[in-house]
């Protein structure tokens, strides 16, 4: 009965990234590949959570004081204005956001460009709505935020940003928001979440900030892809946006030992990292030239046997690029 | 309605979900999870334990030997579980065939997925399936009917001779069944049957439930899909990129309910008969036309009698005057027309307030 996939689901593979985590958890290897936390979540943000379960915020609900937060925290770090009241969407995660933004603005046969190395689901929420993805194979800096909305005003699109890891940045990098340039906030959908920023990304609550036809857009969507997004935690979230600038300094700084620590440790075991990382918890580091192996190969051995895993760089590009024998490493880890 | 509802003070038995809570040992599951660290992802498909924890409860129900690791998927609620299934396994230009009144989020998705949908409409007063017309608009070029058993928002349940005719039909003409069944333990009338376990039909059939309405922890989005494997890989495929991955905490809490005793589930439907027999007497003597419901905690009635001209308008009158609301059900059906003398009610609220509606009713409505 394979025919009675659609035409949608075919066009997916398995993640190379998932048979290595269950090698991985076969072997008891250190997880270096996945994006999340082996520390605990912020004590204050649980309590938060718990209360609300037994005050029993259990029920379908949206919260709005999440939406007046985010309102208030956009102003404060790329001086936007939004309204609370129409320019937000509180979805499961930064993950529904994201394809529900995609579902409200593409339709099939739209062009979307997209930057590799990207996260793979970018790629697949494209072809869900049957748009076409056209990755580019360019990296950009900072400074290349302005040639982006130069284009994106000139010819008229959308930008929709994930900015997941905006309170995780380094070296006083400070994060810019596309929607923050000029002529771009009535064009740029941003997608986020509280799961990397605040460590609980099994917890779901995400959101979307666009201008009000879009946002009503997309919370229309998500209200029929999942409804609501779940209920206690999304009290909790109100106490997470209101964490003091503390919290924030003490979470980067956190992070950005740890990179260094990576970077050292790996640079001495015969690594090239060619960039160093600015912001989120990912490194990219290239294969010694000498080594043989392809990055899928490299990563199974480094599980067989040095029990650690790491993610193949190839899952992240679309074209073969010399940068294919490299692999990722999140260093979100309490001891390396 | 809800901001109507609210402007005038009025009882609310429109909303689908429950004004008390879930079970304290269920919340203390999801608390102790919080507390033992279990907040970041879980694996996309659900946790392991919880997978298990579904199929054990699904061999109860049906009888079914199913693998938790092919052929479960967890979701954000059933609502994400449909949208997956709509996603995974429905191709733009298919035809799929919906038995109207519906719940809105079917209509939604397939429109997303690209289907051409066919309606059927259930009629009062039993709501029965129209074997006739289902025959005639079913064929080889159909490629998924979509079931809601118990139904929402009749109460109806479908048959074993409904879901029998329905089973050759497929098997006939090749087409996948969709079941939503997140009211099975909410059934009164009589037993609840899963298409799934019917001769010929667990390959071709994907399952959704939740643990919202049995459990009454509607905000928790916990909810699943079982079907055989190659179909699961389809709904797996569009819920990796719709939601990622399930709420972690109330996975492992989700786990513990589905292992409560029977006696927990005797007590629910108790409890739940208790209330239907008050707001169904109730609006009985008030003078509405009752259609009867054998599950969920719905309950269709025909408003006519009291001479507005149409759903949307007496829902508005029953809020405005009497201080009651109930939901139009034109919205449900693919042509609104369909629906216009009827409308639901809830009885997913405690007694108190279920009697205190019923009171205002008797008291301020008036048959014309």
């Amino acid at each position: 009965m394979e025919g009675k996939l659609s035409s949608v689901a075919k066009q997916f593979k398995p993640s190379p990234i998932q048979e290595l985590s269950h090698l991985a958890q076969k072997r008891n290897a250190i997880n270096l590949a996945e994006g999340f936390p082996d520390f605990p979540a912020p004590l204050l943000l649980k309590s938060s959570a718990i209360s609300a379960i037994n005050s029993d915020f259990n029920q379908y609900r949206h919260v709005q004081g999440i939406c007046d937060h985010l309102a208030m925290i956009v102003k404060e770090m790329h001086g936007l204005n939004v309204n609370p009241l129409t320019d937000i969407a509180i979805c499961c995660g930064q993950s529904e956001a994201f394809a529900a933004a995609v579902f409200a603005t593409i339709d099939k046969d739209d062009e979307v460009i997209l930057f590799d190395p990207s996260y793979e689901t970018y790629e697949a929420c494209v072809t869900m709505a049957r748009g076409v993805p056209n990755p580019t194979g360019k990296v950009f800096t900072g400074d290349e935020l302005e040639l982006i909305a130069e284009e994106c005003r000139a010819r008229n699109c959308f930008a929709i940003t994930d900015e997941v890891y905006e309170h995780i940045t380094f070296d006083n990098n400070k994060h810019i928001s596309l929607a923050s340039l000029p002529g771009m906030q009535e064009r740029t959908i941003i997608t986020s979440s509280l799961s990397k920023s605040f460590s609980v990304t099994g917890w779901r609550v995400g959101w979307a900030i666009a201008p009000p036809f879009i946002a009503s857009a997309i919370r229309n969507i998500h209200v029929k892809l999942t409804d609501s997004a779940p209920a206690p935690f999304q009290e909790a979230a109100l106490t997470a946006l209101s964490s003091t600038p503390e919290y924030f300094e003490s979470l980067r700084s956190d992070y950005e030992s740890k990179r260094d620590y990576v970077m050292k440790m790996l640079e001495g075991i015969g690594f090239k990292i060619q960039f160093k990382p600015q912001g989120s918890f990912f490194l990219f580091a290239e294969l010694p030239e000498d080594c043989p192996l392809s990055d899928v190969e490299y990563v199974k051995e480094l599980i067989q046997k040095a029990g650690v895993v790491a993610v193949p760089g190839c899952g992240f590009f679309h074209t073969d690029l010399a940068m294919k024998k490299s692999f990722d490493a999140d260093y979100a880890y309490q001891n390396s | 309605m809800s901001n109507l509802a609210i402007k005038h003070g009025a009882i609310n038995l429109g909303q689908g979900f429950p004004n008390f809570d879930g079970p304290e040992f269920v919340k203390d599951a999801a608390i102790q999870a919080i507390r033992d660290g279990k907040n970041q992802y879980a694996r996309g498909y659900g946790v392991a334990d919880f997978n298990s924890a579904i199929a054990e409860r699904f061999k109860k129900d049906t009888g079914l030997v199913v693998d938790p690791e092919k052929e479960i998927t967890v979701t954000s609620g059933c609502t994400e579980a449909i949208a997956a299934t709509m996603l995974g396994l429905i191709n733009p230009g298919d035809e799929v065939i919906l038995f109207a009144p519906f719940y809105d989020s079917y209509e939604a998705t397939l429109s997303m997925a690209g289907a051409k949908i066919t309606g059927i409409t259930l009629r009062p007063p039993d709501f029965s399936v129209p074997i006739e017309e289902l025959k005639s608009k079913i064929s080889k070029n159909t490629r998924a009917i979509l079931i809601n058993t118990p139904h929402n928002p009749t109460g109806k349940m479908f048959t074993r001779e409904e879901l029998s005719t329905i089973a050759s039909l497929c098997i006939e003409n090749d087409v996948l069944v969709f079941t939503d069944e997140v009211y099975d333990k909410l059934a009164f009338e009589m037993e609840h049957i899963s298409m799934a376990s019917l001769p010929g039909m667990w390959e071709r059939t994907v399952t959704l439930n939740s643990l919202g309405k049995t459990f009454s922890l509607t905000g928790w989005k916990i909810g699943w899909a079982i079907a055989p494997p190659h179909l699961t890989w389809g709904v797996r495929q569009a819920h990796a990129f719709l939601t990622f991955a399930t709420s972690t905490p109330m996975q492992w809490a989700a786990a513990t309910a589905l292992r409560a005793p029977d006696s927990y589930y005797e007590e629910l439907k108790r409890d739940y008969m208790a209330k239907k027999a008050i707001l169904v007497e109730g609006l009985k003597a008030v003078g509405f036309k009752v259609f009867p419901s054998s599950g969920t905690y719905f309950v269709v009635v025909d408003h006519t009698p009291f001479g507005l001209a149409n759903d949307i308008e007496f829902c508005e009158y029953l809020i405005k005057e009497v201080g009651v609301v109930a939901i139009p059900t034109s919205v449900f059906y693919l042509n609104p027309e369909d629906g216009k003398n009827l409308v639901r009610f809830t009885f997913c609220k405690d007694e108190g307030t279920l009697k205190a509606a019923v009171e205002r009713m008797k008291e301020k409505l008036l048959r014309k």
